[in-house]
């Protein structure tokens, strides 16, 4: 996978780009601010770009706007949004637009090697990358309508909204994935909403369910 | 005493001028104030004519003050806004404004009256000498104290009394009467007590309001610079720190070697951020503080100090933790300024408590410039004093010595 990455912090950005390579993927250039990101993603035609939220000058959330300005001129191109802190908004903001391919993923993500490589394949292959801080940000403050739910199911439902598939779900939860789609089809009844196989359109509307 | 009388002669002179001009002032400003309602029409008369009378009082309320020698109180004097309405109500709101009528109402008779003591007292001599020379050339005999003068006889006897009543005037009288009326127009004209406290508590409440909007500007800029400190060092340190650990597993049965590198890139990492922590610690509240009090973390500091520095510590007693603070922040950037620029080769701190006041007192015997100067760091102290309410004076005049004197209220 070809990975083009922005951020203003060496260590990290020297970090991220060890795990990169060694995993064996290619990281084609590694950007200090987001200025000339659209420049370099029409020059690199990277498969992924990992853009961390604050960059220069403002080191507000340059990164966040970049990440939306580049997929608007480039709708498939998979973005993966980086922070060293998560807010369940931001996360709003970068997905209604229902664009596939997209990730956001604390920093620390990095430290459980195969998760994040894991996230990064699904994102680059169109799928979602939800940091499960952000999930759980979501179900805290839904706690009411969520209640009907059995603690499994609650389980199942922070999995689906981080953007995992079926198959990935049964495996962390150590369940055969029949069970698995048994107690989405139970979610998707208490919640009232449409059911939804497929995995990127799922993780939209638990996500609307969640964060409206 | 011939001096002491001519002073009073003078003063009382021109109260007698001034006297006379206030009766005729005083029908004017009437006029004046009947056509305010005229205001309207665009008449400029009355605000300027209170002005006028306003600063005609200040001059004689520092005439008064002089005379009498007491030190003058404070005149108001703020530049009247535009427009002839709020000029108007700006004079007309001002305590100055019915102090300065008042006075002209009183002065007008008491000055007048006040003045022809000081006319027979200047006069009386010259005058009664004038008749002693004249007298005998009038066709209508000319009196000596109510007493005609017929011959020489009485004509010297009463001239010579009338000479020593008229000094007696000049130099017992009008000295005390004109002192008296000094004293009169310097109560009228000088603010009362009540309004002198409320001048004095107006200030200091603009004072407090200044200081607290730059303690929380201050506290606000330390947030952020302490956010920014964190993220950048030591979180993302252990960002990879983790991540190299997380690495090094994956690789640890198929490349020993690649993981063990890992692994002490991640030590490396972990290191780091411990520094890096530490640091940002130390720069908001530094844990010797907390161990040792402020006498021994300013101890501390004058040990640390490259130039020989003696430090001198009181009874200090609790003090909260933002004086603290302030004050060993004051005293490490006071003595980085002595190592890097004074040329010291000496420095003492001093710290005492005076009641609810922490005295830090920071002196060198290097070559002084500090006050003013850029990028010395005194800017820097003034700002945490201001930002508690407290005062700094810095002396260091060129070729030194540079004195920093540092006080902190500090009541709890």
């Amino acid at each position: 996978m070809r990975v083009l990455i922005v951020e203003d912090n060496a260590v990290l950005a020297e970090g991220v780009k060890l795990l990169l390579t060694t995993s064996g993927h290619e990281v084609v250039a590694v950007l200090g601010d987001a200025g000339e990101l659209v420049e370099s993603v029409d020059l690199h035609r990277p498969d992924l770009v990992i853009v961390d939220v604050r960059l220069p000058p403002t080191y507000r959330e340059e990164g966040l706007r970049a990440a939306i300005r580049a997929r608007r001129s480039r709708p498939d191109l998979a973005v993966l949004v980086f922070s060293q802190y998560v807010e369940a908004i931001y996360a709003t903001e970068l997905f209604t637009d229902g664009a596939r391919g997209v990730g956001y993923l604390l920093k620390d993500r990095v430290a459980r090697v195969e998760e994040f490589l894991d996230a990064l394949n699904r994102v680059a292959d169109g799928g979602t990358a939800v940091d499960p801080e952000v999930v759980r940000q979501l179900l805290t403050r839904k706690e009411d309508p969520l209640s009907r739910l059995t603690p499994r199911e609650r389980e199942v439902l922070a999995l689906m909204a981080e953007g995992l598939g079926n198959g990935e779900i049964a495996q962390r939860l150590v369940v055969t994935e029949g069970a698995v789609h048994k107690h989405v089809g139970r979610i998707f009844t208490k919640l009232d909403l449409a059911a939804e196989d497929a995995g990127h359109r799922r993780v939209l509307a638990v996500l609307a369910h969640l964060g409206g | 005493m011939l001096v002491r009388g001519w002073r009073a002669a003078r003063y009382l002179l021109r109260a007698f001028a001034t006297g006379l001009a206030a009766m005729v002032a005083l029908p004017v400003l009437a006029l004046c104030a009947m056509a305010i309602p005229l205001g309207g029409l665009g008449v400029p008369l009355p605000p300027h004519a209170l002005e006028g009378v306003r600063r005609w009082a200040a001059w004689e309320h520092r005439e008064a003050c002089e005379y009498t020698g007491a030190e003058r109180p404070p005149w108001p004097e703020a530049p009247p806004p535009t427009g002839w309405r709020r000029r108007l109500r700006h004079t007309l709101d001002d305590p100055a404004t019915s102090r300065s009528v008042r006075w002209l109402l009183a002065h007008a008779p008491l000055g007048t009256l006040a003045g022809m003591v000081g006319l027979v007292a200047v006069l009386g001599v010259p005058s009664a000498l004038g008749k002693l020379a004249v007298w005998w050339a009038m066709p209508e005999p000319l009196t000596f104290l109510g007493v005609p003068a017929h011959g020489w006889g009485v004509a010297l006897g009463g001239g010579l009394a009338e000479i020593v009543a008229f000094a007696a005037v000049f130099l017992w009288a009008a000295p005390p009467l004109a002192g008296g009326y000094a004293r009169l127009t310097a109560r009228l004209l000088s603010p009362s007590e009540a309004e002198l406290r409320a001048d004095r508590l107006t200030e200091r409440v603009e004072e407090l309001s200044h200081t607290r909007a730059e303690a929380l500007q201050a506290h606000g800029a330390e947030l952020r610079r302490i956010e920014r400190d964190l993220h950048d060092g030591a979180q993302a340190q252990l960002v990879t720190l983790a991540m190299r650990v997380g690495l090094a597993e994956r690789v640890v049965t198929d490349d020993p070697d690649q993981a063990a590198r890992l692994l002490r890139e991640a030590r490396g990492s972990a290191e780091d951020a411990m520094t890096e922590l530490r640091d940002v610690i130390r720069t908001m509240y530094p844990p010797v503080l907390a161990d040792r009090g402020l006498g021994g973390a300013v101890s501390a500091l004058g040990s640390r100090c490259a130039v020989p520095t003696h430090v001198r510590v009181g009874e200090l007693g609790t003090l909260p933790a933002a004086v603290e603070a302030a004050a060993y922040f004051g005293v490490a950037e006071a003595l980085t300024n002595v190592t890097r620029h004074s040329g010291a080769t000496s420095a003492e701190v001093r710290l005492e408590r005076l009641g609810q006041t922490l005295r830090v007192g920071i002196h060198d015997n290097g070559t002084g410039g500090a006050e003013g100067a850029d990028g010395t760091g005194i800017n820097g102290i003034r700002r945490r004093v201001a930002a508690l309410d407290g005062t700094i004076s810095v002396s260091s005049p060129a070729g030194g010595p540079t004195v920093i004197e540092v006080e902190l209220p500090c009541a709890s």
